[in-house]
């Protein structure tokens, strides 16, 4: 069974335009200990699909799934309060922005220490129990690279640079020890040895401790060195998912071959000073959708059918949602 | 810090400096012999005239005696008023301590009644209980004060006879002066009536204090409501949220701090609007303050009343004012600690 199972999401959104549907009928599953990279272009909804499944959307935004699945349990189904339970003990979220993730009043050690569970502090006298709060603290810090604990847990976020912030964001989803971990951009604005670290920690996170990752960025280069498999979105529709091996080799989606063709790291026969490839136009915005598959308009293979949505399909476990996948060759 | 510090007193000092001047200049923009309305002294002999131009520096140029009012006004030497010829200094500190506590008080009930009620209507935005209490304040904004006055003097007052039309305690009595402000007086002084003259002196704050609350709690629940609004919709709530704490604990711990914090000088600041709110509010009631005796002032041409009067007020406000910015710095951590730290 997998951890986490999303069948047909959907996300309407008013805006003064009328309703827009940012996010159509996403599928997207989770196995355990398994990293997913879920990958779009910026806008594309994947900050919206972080959010549904925490629950944090506002709410003038309708929300409808046909599965929104917790290890076989549905949250949409279940109780506020043991949705809340769960996304406390099970699932933790790497935000974006991390600055703006925390609260600009509060130090950063009380909004770590407020992220540990109760279980792991122990029993004890209110004194023993904070030594022990501390001790976590501390050494989940050191844990993401965080050296001098003490002055990061005693200032206040718009004092330490973002990068540590985004370390510390890691901290503090790690500390609650969760079953699955969304990291939302979480190497965004870092250096590179830095980011290798994270993304080295993420890694041995989910070796030893059988973590899942939903691992969400648009950095190709990390994600095929880490990830198992991947979930490309367009638009708020989801147009290829399977194993990363599989879509490497052999995308089956127009979108998915543009978008690893427009990493130079990944084609091999590069030539010096050629053109790189990239889609014409550009993702368009909430209030001017296409109909049918959004990617029509820019896709070199649409056709007359591309106006109607098209089903997904599968080979074994690659799906993909194309009239003209690039195996078939155009009538 | 402390640069901050420097800044804000210097333009406290500078701003009273200020306004030292325009009274300075009062003097002689007032009809009539300038050295007449500084004193408050309607000289009778030349002899007695030259006295007084010794103390204020008549014949040095203007700017000493500029110095030389700025030196007696140090020293309490305000002059005396036309009308009850009494030093304006002891009648100042009489009147002001008055208008300060109706002020004082109406301040707590807004923020008292103001606060939750923008909570409540914050944390239901576009939900039945925000437009109800939204289209309260928008009436309770848009009655005149002075209006709203008359009418609960007519209806409870004089229909109802639940409370007392004027003043400030009955005539029947007597609390020795001590503080000024009449709830303390009482509490500190020693007549055996002392429980029955506090019950009293509430009834006759009754009136006074509900028809200046009532405007400011709107404008109070106004910006809390608005403060809430954009709180309850920033990213860090929405990441609380999604780390499972519940609601309460969303709003106790993180959303009270951070709605209070950034409003705090707003609120703080009413007070200065409640204080001429009260003026008028004040010779409605009879309120023995500082705006009753200061339309008086102005009714009878007493220029060394109004000089000094127009002083203590603004004066009062200035200070106010600035070290209401100076608490808010002291409180607020992303003030606090500009500096950046390296980890």
């Amino acid at each position: 069974m997998p951890l986490l199972d999303i069948k047909n999401l959907t996300l309407e959104i008013d805006t003064a335009g009328g309703r827009v549907k940012a996010l159509d009928k996403v599928n997207l599953t989770i196995d355990e200990s398994e990293i997913r990279a879920l990958v779009g272009e910026s806008g594309s909804g994947k900050s919206l699909i972080v959010k549904s499944i925490v629950g944090a959307i506002n709410d003038s935004w309708t929300l409808t799934a046909d599965r929104l699945n917790w290890k076989g349990s549905d949250l949409l189904a279940m109780s506020k309060e043991q949705r809340r339970k769960i996304t406390k003990d099970d699932i933790a979220v790497i935000f974006q922005n991390p600055v703006s993730s925390l609260d600009p009043t509060a130090s950063l050690g009380e909004q770590l220490e407020e992220n540990i569970p109760d279980h792991l502090v122990g029993k004890g006298w209110f004194w023993q129990r904070q030594e022990k709060r501390k001790q976590i603290v501390s050494r989940q810090l050191h844990k993401v690279g965080i050296k001098n604990h003490e002055l990061c847990l005693s200032s206040f976020p718009h004092q330490i640079s973002d990068d540590v912030c985004q370390k510390f964001m890691i901290a503090m989803a790690l500390v609650s020890e969760p079953k699955l971990l969304i990291a939302d951009e979480p190497t965004m604005g870092m250096e590179t040895t830095i980011k290798s670290q994270i993304l080295k920690l993420l890694s041995r996170l989910n070796q030893n401790r059988n973590l899942s990752i939903l691992f969400v960025s648009h950095d190709l280069l990390a994600i095929s060195s880490m990830c198992h498999s991947m979930t490309v979105l367009y638009c708020g529709q989801t147009v290829e998912s399977g194993r990363m091996t599989n879509l490497r080799k052999r995308p089956l989606h127009p979108y998915t071959k543009a978008l690893l063709d427009s990493a130079p790291s990944f084609s091999k026969d590069l030539l010096p000073k050629s053109n790189l490839s990239a889609l014409d136009g550009t993702i368009p915005t909430l209030q001017h959708l296409p109909i049918g598959c959004r990617l029509g308009p820019r896709c070199p293979r649409a056709q007359k059918e591309c106006v109607k949505i098209p089903a997904p399909r599968h080979i074994h476990n690659h799906y993909y949602s194309c009239h003209f996948p690039l195996h078939r060759p155009l009538k | 810090m402390s640069f901050y510090f420097l800044r804000r007193l210097n333009l406290l000092v500078f701003t009273l400096f200020m306004l030292a001047m325009a009274s300075f200049g009062l003097a002689y923009l007032f009809p009539g012999d300038y050295l007449t309305n500084l004193t408050g002294i309607h000289f009778e002999s030349e002899q007695q005239r030259q006295l007084y131009a010794t103390l204020y520096k008549e014949s040095d140029g203007v700017f000493w005696q500029f110095i030389a009012y700025l030196d007696l006004l140090w020293q309490g030497e305000w002059g005396q008023s036309f009308s009850s010829n009494q030093p304006l200094y002891q009648e100042v500190t009489t009147y002001l301590p008055a208008s300060i506590e109706l002020s004082a008080y109406a301040l707590f009930v807004s923020l008292v009644v103001g606060i939750p009620l923008g909570f409540l209507a914050g944390l239901r935005h576009n939900k039945l209980a925000d437009y109800s209490i939204l289209s309260m304040s928008f009436i309770g904004y848009s009655i005149p004060v002075f209006w709203l006055a008359l009418i609960l003097i007519l209806i409870l007052s004089l229909q109802m006879g639940w409370f007392p039309i004027s003043g400030r305690i009955s005539l029947l009595y007597y609390i020795p002066l001590d503080t000024g402000f009449i709830l303390i007086d009482i509490i500190r002084s020693d007549v055996s009536y002392k429980w029955d003259a506090f019950n009293d002196a509430l009834r006759h704050l009754f009136l006074p204090t509900l028809s200046i609350s009532i405007v400011t709690s709107t404008i109070i629940l106004r910006i809390t409501r608005r403060s809430v609004i954009e709180v309850m919709g920033s990213e860090y709530i929405k990441a609380a949220t999604a780390r499972g704490l519940n609601r309460y604990q969303v709003i106790l711990r993180h959303g009270i701090r951070n709605t209070i914090i950034p409003i705090m000088p707003q609120l703080a600041l009413q007070f200065t609007t409640l204080l001429t709110n009260a003026m008028i509010v004040e010779s409605i009631f009879s309120w023995p303050g500082i705006g009753n005796w200061l339309i008086q002032a102005i009714y009878q041409g007493d220029y060394p009343s109004i000089r000094s009067g127009m002083l203590a007020v603004s004066s009062l406000v200035v200070i106010f004012t600035v070290s209401i910015d100076i608490v808010h710095k002291i409180i607020d951590p992303q003030r606090l600690y500009r500096q950046r730290v390296k980890i």
